[in-house]
């Protein structure tokens, strides 16, 4: 007897963890490239993030452990951020001390459905929750915008 | 993952962590969906995301650790009977009851069976077949007094030979 099973596909899996984490908000579009193509740009941390998040200035990876990194970023004012990183193909996320971040993609036919979550961890998070989802909401579009450019621009 | 590294990580999401978030559900999401599909059928994928996220919003009140997939079944099977009822109301269709477990239609097509069943006989064929529960636990996972499980059960499968038979 086969039973009916489900699978929750990466785009759902964000949105659950965009419910999850006080104040943090997803934002998803579907762009008009591959999945592979994509996600290719997603995965390169290094050289394509600080192209779409615009307060990162540089992201070096130090460490590497199956789908497990270690990297840490510099921001134009300075500061320096550690993040340990989760990265397989159609999901990423992205935890340093104070910022959550995580991408998720699914193929769509011939285009991708892609999400953006933007979360910050403060003390009091929850009562923070409504501040804290003021920013996410301004950040994860314009991250959202700024990557599909990336993408667009990898077609031409 | 062994039992400790979940508990772990049951403990770090329960304090916030993204991260420690994610490998959870990396960890929930197989058992979520193999619940929630007998119960919800085509509204199982809406009715997993809703099930997680009823579970990662209760987490803070799990008090046991080791007891975190018995108490997620709990919440899934309460979120899939839900979904699948609110969906029922968009979509209605011919209920039936339950077959026994060695009803013979069970092997041919467990999908059109399922299709003919309310999402509450859904759930406690799941729970009984699938997990393996006797009715006693079918009850506690419910919610629901054995008595009404064992008449459920009873009237269910006097209903399903005879829609059959017809």
């Amino acid at each position: 007897m086969s039973w009916p099973v489900t699978e929750l596909d990466a785009i759902r899996r964000l949105r659950v963890l965009g419910a999850a984490v006080p104040g943090a908000v997803v934002a998803e579009t579907t762009i008009d490239a591959p999945f592979e193509q994509v996600w290719a740009v997603a995965a390169d941390l290094e050289n394509e993030l600080p192209r779409y998040l615009r307060d990162v200035r540089s992201l070096h990876i130090t460490r590497t452990d199956g789908q497990r990194l270690e990297a840490y970023t510099r921001g134009y004012v300075g500061l320096r951020a550690r993040f340990d990183i989760v990265l397989r193909p159609g999901w990423c996320v992205m935890r340093s001390r104070f910022l959550l971040g995580a991408m998720a993609a699914v193929p769509d036919s011939d285009r991708t459905r892609f999400a953006f979550l933007a979360g910050v961890h403060v003390p009091a998070q929850r009562i923070a929750a409504p501040a804290l989802a003021a920013i996410g909401r301004r950040a994860a579009p314009r991250a959202l915008a700024n990557f599909t450019e990336r993408v667009r621009l990898t077609q031409a | 993952m062994d039992d400790r590294e979940l508990a772990g990580l049951v403990v770090a999401a329960q304090r916030g962590d993204g991260l420690a978030m994610a490998e959870l559900l990396d960890a929930l999401a197989p058992a979520v969906g193999r619940w929630c599909g007998p119960i919800a059928l085509q509204d199982a994928p809406d009715a997993a995301q809703e099930a997680l996220i009823a579970v990662f919003r209760g987490l803070k009140g799990l008090r046991d650790p080791a007891a975190l997939f018995g108490w997620a079944r709990a919440i899934t099977v309460r979120e899939a009977v839900r979904v699948a009822r609110r969906a029922a109301r968009e979509r209605p269709a011919e209920l039936a009851d339950l077959p026994a477990p060695d009803d013979p239609m069970l092997a041919v097509d467990v999908r059109d069976v399922l299709e003919r069943l309310t999402p509450e006989h859904r759930a406690i064929l799941m729970l009984r077949d699938l997990e393996g529960f006797d009715e006693r636990s079918v009850a506690d996972a419910l919610g629901t007094p054995v008595g009404t499980v064992k008449s459920r059960l009873s009237r269910a499968r006097d209903n399903f030979r005879k829609g059959w038979g017809r």
